[in-house]
């Protein structure tokens, strides 16, 4: 194993997002503070008690969540596109690194810029709410499993993607709705049964409400399932990207 | 032992043929020259040997081991200087170098040590701060070969190294190599300017169409007083 050049592999990688901290970091740290006032406050005044709740509350793990998703699909996505775009991929490609050493290495990135992202709203939220941590260890295991999804996706798509536009197209008509669809602003109750079923057949739902679960202990989905779905999605893009790392797809001409 | 080894080697890309059934070794040591018109198949070979392009056939063997069956030991024993800009223009000169070493497993001390040696090599010191898009042409270029060097590898790879470079830099840069060369370093070198190759390189391939027309000692094809740029362009099958 190459564990130096790992190093400095993961290290590159997070210094990049650093780098660019206004658009990486900061950025989704004043949306998340924007839907917390707007949410919490203005809209969240008028509504009564979720579970026993406050809607600020409930909603939170949700924003957390979104946060999360966006940033650490954001970045592995951008970075392999952008290394391909500019061809500095290169100087990947001819250093002694397998193919698993370069994918743990976007992850990692992937994961960093996710956790970051996401414990910072959790952590600007603690000003505005009373939300706590439940369950440290399923926050932990929802926040790092997540973003290990995501950052697969975002290399799919960091392979994937011949122009800027492509890059945004999953993030803009899949993550986003998907996420939104998925519980983050109200509970599955609320909804019709039709729509309940629905919503039960999105992954992101099980995201959502697992973080829900583990920071304020109100759970809808079956857990079960969402473990299923989320090592199913891990093993599943893995292996995808595995094999296109291999086969060097759109990777070495 | 050949410090590069290619046998039966092709390349396609889907129907395309760029490279066709090529062999021809490298011995440890040797000062290499690797000339043909453009999109004759010299940068697909490059691509090939250091891992940036798959190989479709044959196969390539640096210092006896195969690039692709055993690439990590491989990609150890090569530096290649890209005839293209392939850095992330947002870093500094310094941060290039000091990734770079560390992807080829060097430890920081050691890693920062080297760095300063490459910097001084490449009259680059002054520049170690400065993003790459804010150098010039030429110290790009310096960048670009402090790079490909700065893990000490045993076979360099200069494709079209001095391209945009100025002539005294050019000059510093021979020193350099032969320099290099003498120390036992096996170079293989590109280049479009021909007095180049005639000062630095002892033996030479000539590629065309995906093919190797011709390979010998330089003074094979500088005989009966004619220049290399003469014999190129017989070879070429272009005229004067």
């Amino acid at each position: 194993m190459n564990a130096i050049g790992l190093s400095t592999f993961i290290r590159r990688e997070i210094e990049r997002f650093l780098r660019t901290y206004i658009q990486s970091i900061l950025s989704p740290w004043v949306s998340a503070i924007l839907y917390i006032v707007v949410f919490g406050f203005i809209v969240g005044s008028r509504i009564s008690l979720i579970d026993g709740v406050k809607y600020i509350d409930f909603v939170l793990p949700g924003i957390v969540m979104l946060n999360l998703i966006t940033a650490s699909f954001s970045q592995t996505s951008f970075s392999l596109y952008f290394q391909r775009f500019a061809r500095h991929i290169e100087e990947v490609l001819i250093a002694p690194f397998s193919f698993f050493e370069m994918i743990f290495g976007y992850v990692v990135g992937g994961v960093a810029r996710g956790l970051v992202v996401g414990i910072g709203v959790y952590v600007i939220a603690l000003f505005f709410t009373t939300a706590t941590i439940v369950h440290f260890g399923l926050f932990l295991f929802y926040a790092v499993s997540v973003s290990i999804i995501f950052s697969l996706l975002g290399l799919l798509v960091g392979l994937w993607a011949d122009n800027f536009e492509q890059l945004s197209i999953l993030n803009t008509f899949i993550i986003m709705p998907l996420t939104f669809l998925g519980g983050v602003f109200n509970s599955v109750k609320m909804l019709p049964a039709k729509a309940q079923f629905f919503v039960r057949l999105n992954p992101f739902f099980y995201f959502v409400d697992g973080l829900r679960y583990s920071m304020i202990g109100i759970q809808e989905a079956n857990q079960w399932i969402g473990f299923i779905i989320i090592f199913g999605l891990i093993f599943g893009f893995g292996g995808l990207v595995w094999y296109l790392f291999k086969i060097g797809w759109r990777l070495r001409t | 032992m050949y410090a590069l080894d290619i046998s039966h080697f092709t390349k396609r890309y889907g129907k395309e043929i760029a490279v066709d059934d090529i062999s021809f070794s490298v011995k440890p040591g040797e000062f290499f020259g690797f000339l043909g018109p453009n999109g004759a198949g010299k940068t697909t070979t490059i691509n090939c040997i250091t891992g940036i392009s798959t190989v479709s056939q044959g196969t390539i063997k640096v210092f006896d081991i195969d690039v692709t069956r055993n690439y990590r030991d491989a990609r150890k024993r090569i530096g290649l200087s890209a005839q293209e800009f392939n850095v992330d223009i947002w870093a500094t000169t310094y941060k290039i170098l000091w990734y770079v070493a560390g992807y080829f497993g060097m430890p920081k001390k050691q890693r920062n040590a080297r760095i300063e040696e490459m910097l001084h090599i490449f009259e680059l010191t002054e520049y170690r701060n400065k993003s790459f898009r804010e150098l010039s042409g030429g110290l790009k270029r310096r960048v670009m070969l402090a790079r490909a060097m700065i893990h000490n590898p045993d076979l360099f790879i200069l494709d079209e190294p001095t391209a945009g470079v100025d002539i005294e830099l050019r000059h510093e840069l021979w020193h350099y190599l032969k320099l290099l060369n003498k120390q036992g370093k096996t170079i293989i070198l590109t280049s479009h300017y021909l007095e180049e190759v005639e000062q630095l390189c002892n033996r030479i391939a000539f590629i065309s169409k995906g093919k190797i027309v011709a390979i010998g000692d330089k003074s094979e094809f500088m005989s009966n007083g004619q220049t290399l740029e003469q014999k190129y362009l017989e070879i070429t099958k272009k005229k004067i």
